[in-house]
């Protein structure tokens, strides 16, 4: 991400469901989604609803880390030089010109996919499609613009993930979990990487996965429909598709006996994170494994806030949840370790907290309260344009189509006590975890004094 | 000033195509931005109690859900020094058992109800918020106010709250920016409130007792000045009838509020380094004085430091820090506002061995503003980004409430989010280049840094006398 949060895990609930009957009435505003798909091969989803005068313009690259070969972090770097400049416009002159109008812009790389969005008022539209238009067709990247991003890219990576203990424990983490996946590489990149991606590099990336046929424009707010698509038609309608847009092959092996990792970090607090093999994204023991993570993780109800946090008083913070990719998915522990605790006792509650999930059903009090958690979250999650266009357009990149509310709605109601066991126990068993801690350096041993 | 398309070289064009036809957008003059009241007066209601407390409804019926607080103008800052920390720590402690709950059941309530209900409190307020579907609005707002009301400060929560507050604070020393805004504020405001972190220290949460928190709660909660408000899909007859019935009986006496004197900032440039020797990126903090939540040319202050630092890729700091030289991510300026005063403060983070050369940005930035006045198109550039900005940032019902309650704690005027864009319209360029000069000054600043001091101190001898400490 250019300027906030790199999206690195903690998206646990994606577009969530109401679970009660008050709510089957709620008109889902995104079931307006009209999709246009242009000679080239662009897809543009639009969502007119003039209820607020905003709107949130957002461009979904079908491309992220697993999609780097020789470099990592060529992704995530190459959104930051999407912003130094085209043909016609200044390093940041793009930035500049959206803030003019007060609007909010910002990108984040993931592991699956790029995104840039503009959250404007709504007569600022038009400049936003002009503007997106012409770094797609007319971008500029030479040395001294990609030398000086870079510099900011491992600015972001020391701030991130260098100098921060959880940063540390994540990517460690990820690295240790996946053997072979793509996945194992931290979005951000290898510091060594960074420091050698190269101008070709970035073109050759760019021609690979930045053509209108891998791309999805969402358009969510007030606006008319028609003159919007009539200037994104003409703005965008005259890109080039790309001829070929490569995937790495690979797939993780099965794992097969837990691995465990330490990083030595100047830390008060140790970290103890885990991480599980799990499904990917559209799976339908996703439902399941949401509901597993809410009993978890939400609120001060919670199980391993419970244990952890308020009765054992050996952690500051734990939770644990899924979190989806498309190739695969992840269950991820994080716990954050009181400095008057031992990291042993911390991680020994954590995992009998999982355990638990795995020999005995959880009660219908806590399923149903659960459920009930994603449906309000769900409800939240409608509030803004910028909200909608975000669901609107994850759920095109993974599944080529909105999903509808009631659609996630019956899958969060169908969930059993015994699906959530199921799912515990399918996925979570010790021989396929992997830990990493995050501890302070053993001292060095004294000086050796004379015998 | 900045490198524009001009100094490429050697560009290698990717994709293809021009724009043809009418011309690019950025290229036509802005369209007006759409006028309209911010706050609907149809859906807007307010009334008072008997007592004092003042009811505020924004209907929105578009979505089954619902948001409210009781929010008291009473913060951190309304209690003494000796009491740091005191505020906050009553504010957790509410959190953890009202009514007729314990602190699990509490937890259990909310938490089926898939809401939440959370105290919380700053240095000029503390409320009670509540969110979650419109038709909990009756269980919701009982356990509201049964955390303002009825709080049971058990002695077992009190002490287990004080045993994870004495861990957050070691491990708040993980986070540099933490730890860097912890030794700005002592630099900045010694001896005053201000001074110590909103949570305390280890010296003062190692002693609160069971009379603290009720005496706390006690001179925080009371009817006068207190605002109830409810937005979301409820009607304003249900809400205010909800509001008699739970707040109607609330008695409580107004306490006589203390307040030392605010320090000026330092006389000289000082420099703290706090040591972390592991770190490759120095945080560094630049902080001097500021101005009130009320003062009135916050307007001018606010579109000044747009320029300065608080308008992104816009601001000169960012220009120059980020993008003319790649030293930072982040590098941003701005003023913390709150009643009795406040502080102004430049920011950014960079590899050790180029802190120096980034705090003479800083305070180069800083100076420049005085020295060389602010452009009209600079200005210009600054009201329009403020104007847009304002309008998006209220988008939802949610923070157009938030926005009516931040004026009422603060006892601005009522209609402020409607007349916003005038008054930013109405001040002239020379006012916004006053603000510059009224309130920067490079020489009378703290620095702090964060990172290994063995690397630091030789770089930052040269700003003034240096302090070392540890964590």
């Amino acid at each position: 991400m250019r300027f906030a949060a790199l999206v690195v895990g903690v998206l646990l609930l994606a577009p969530a469901a109401p679970a009660q009957d008050s709510l089957s009435d709620l008109e889902d505003p995104a079931a307006r989604t009209r999709v246009t798909v242009l000679d080239n091969g662009l897809t543009v989803l639009t969502l007119e609803d003039s209820s607020t005068p905003t709107a949130s313009f957002q461009v979904w690259v079908k491309a992220g880390s697993r999609d780097e070969t020789r470099f990592t972090g060529i992704a995530h770097l190459f959104e930051h030089m999407m912003f130094k400049g085209t043909r016609n416009l200044g390093p940041e002159d793009y930035t500049r010109y959206v803030e003019a109008r007060g609007g909010r812009l910002n990108a984040f790389t993931s592991r699956d996919v790029t995104v840039y969005f503009e959250d404007v008022p709504g007569e600022a539209l038009p400049l936003v499609i002009d503007l997106e238009a012409e770094r797609f067709a007319n971008l500029v990247v030479d040395e001294p613009l990609l030398e000086s991003e870079r510099e900011v890219v491992l600015e972001e990576r020391r701030m991130r993930t260098e100098d921060n203990p959880q940063g540390r424990a994540f990517e460690a983490l990820l690295a240790l979990s996946f053997t072979a996946h793509p996945y194992r590489w931290p979005v951000i990149g290898w510091r060594s990487d960074v420091e050698a991606v190269d101008v070709a590099a970035c073109r050759e990336f760019f021609a690979h996965y930045y053509g209108p046929n891998n791309l999805v424009v969402v358009v969510a707010g007030d606006f008319d429909t028609e003159e919007t698509l009539a200037r994104i038609r003409r703005s965008f309608g005259k890109l080039e598709p790309s001829q070929s847009t490569p995937r790495n092959p690979t797939r993780e092996p099965e794992q097969r006996g837990e691995r465990r990792g330490t990083v030595h970090f100047d830390v008060r607090a140790p970290i103890v994170a885990t991480a599980w093999h799990a499904p990917p994204t559209g799976h339908p023991d996703g439902p399941a494994l949401d509901v597993l993570s809410v009993i978890l993780s939400s609120g001060r109800s919670s199980r391993l806030y419970r244990r952890l946090v308020n009765d054992e008083q050996a952690a500051l913070s734990a939770s644990g949840g899924y979190w989806e990719l498309l190739d695969s998915g992840i269950f991820y522990g994080m716990v954050g370790v009181r400095p008057d605790a031992t990291v042993d006792r911390a991680e020994e509650l954590f995992f009998e907290e999982i355990e638990r999930t795995r020999q005995e059903p959880v009660s219908e009090a806590e399923l149903d309260k659960a459920k009930r958690g994603i449906e309000v979250d769900l409800v939240s999650r409608l509030r803004t344009n910028h909200q909608l266009a975000s669901r609107v357009g994850r759920d095109w990149v993974s599944f080529g189509r909105v999903r509808p509310l009631e659609e996630r709605i019956s899958s969060i109601r169908a969930v059993s006590v015994e699906d959530v066991r199921r799912v515990a126990r399918q996925y979570l068993k010790p021989e396929g975890r992997s830990v990493i801690r995050v501890v302070p350096p053993a001292p060095e041993p004294a000086a050796e004094e004379d015998a | 000033m900045r490198a524009r398309w001009t100094v490429l070289l050697l560009p290698v064009l990717l994709g293809c195509g021009v724009l043809g036809g009418p011309r690019p957008a950025w290229e036509e003059p802005a369209p007006p931005p759409r006028e309209g009241t911010i706050v609907p007066a149809e859906r807007l209601h307010r009334s008072l109690l008997d007592n004092g407390v003042q009811v505020l409804v924004l209907e929105d019926h578009r979505l089954p859900r619902v948001s409210m607080g009781l929010v008291v103008p009473r913060g951190s800052a309304s209690l003494p020094l000796a009491d740091a920390g005191l505020a906050a720590f009553t504010g957790e402690l509410l959190n953890r058992g009202a009514g007729e709950r314990d602190a699990l059941a509490f937890a259990q309530a909310v938490d089926s109800l898939g809401g939440s209900v959370t105290a919380a409190g700053d240095w000029d307020s503390t409320g009670v918020y509540a969110s979650g579907l419109s038709r909990d609005f009756e269980e919701l707002s009982e356990l509201l106010a049964d955390v303002v009301l009825r709080p049971r400060f058990e002695p077992e929560e009190l002490e287990r709250l004080r045993a994870q507050q004495l861990a957050s604070f070691e491990r708040a020393k993980d986070d540099p920016r933490t730890l860097a805004s912890w030794n700005l504020g002592e630099a900045l405001f010694p001896g005053h409130p201000f001074g110590l972190p909103r949570t305390g220290t280890p010296q003062t949460v190692a002693r609160f007792d069971d009379e603290d928190v009720r005496r706390a709660h006690a001179a925080l909660f009371v009817p006068a000045g207190a605002i109830f408000y409810a937005t979301g899909d409820v009607g304003v007859e249900a809400v205010r009838a909800r509001a008699e019935a739970l707040f109607g009986g609330w008695r409580g006496e107004d306490p006589e509020a203390e307040s030392s004197t605010l320090p000026g900032p330092p006389r000289s440039r000082q420099v703290v380094i706090v040591d972390r020797p592991e770190l490759g990126q120095a945080t560094v903090l630049v902080g001097g004085a500021g101005i009130s939540r009320a003062a009135p040319d916050r307007v001018a202050v606010s579109l000044m430091n747009v320029v300065l630092g608080g308008g992104g890729f816009s601001s000169r700091i960012m220009s120059r820090v980020r993008e003319d030289e790649g030293l930072a991510y982040y590098a941003y300026s701005g003023f913390a506002k709150r009643r009795q005063g406040g502080y102004f403060m430049a920011a950014t983070g960079t590899r050790v061995p180029e802190a120096g050369r980034a705090i003479d940005m800083l305070l180069d930035e800083i100076d420049r503003a005085t020295r060389e006045p602010l452009t009209a198109e600079e200005i210009a550039h600054a009201r329009s980004l403020a104007v847009g900005r304002f309008s998006l940032g209220l988008e939802t019902s949610d923070a157009i409430v938030d926005g009516l309650v931040d004026l009422d704690v603060y006892a601005l005027p009522p209609d402020s989010l409607d007349t916003y864009r005038t008054r930013v319209a109405r001040l002239s360029d020379d006012e916004v280049r006053q603000a510059a000069i009224d309130h920067l000054d490079s020489e009378r600043v703290a620095i702090v840094v964060v990172g290994p001091a063995e690397q630091l101190e030789p770089q930052l001898e040269r700003f003034g006398p240096v302090r070392v400490v540890e964590p």
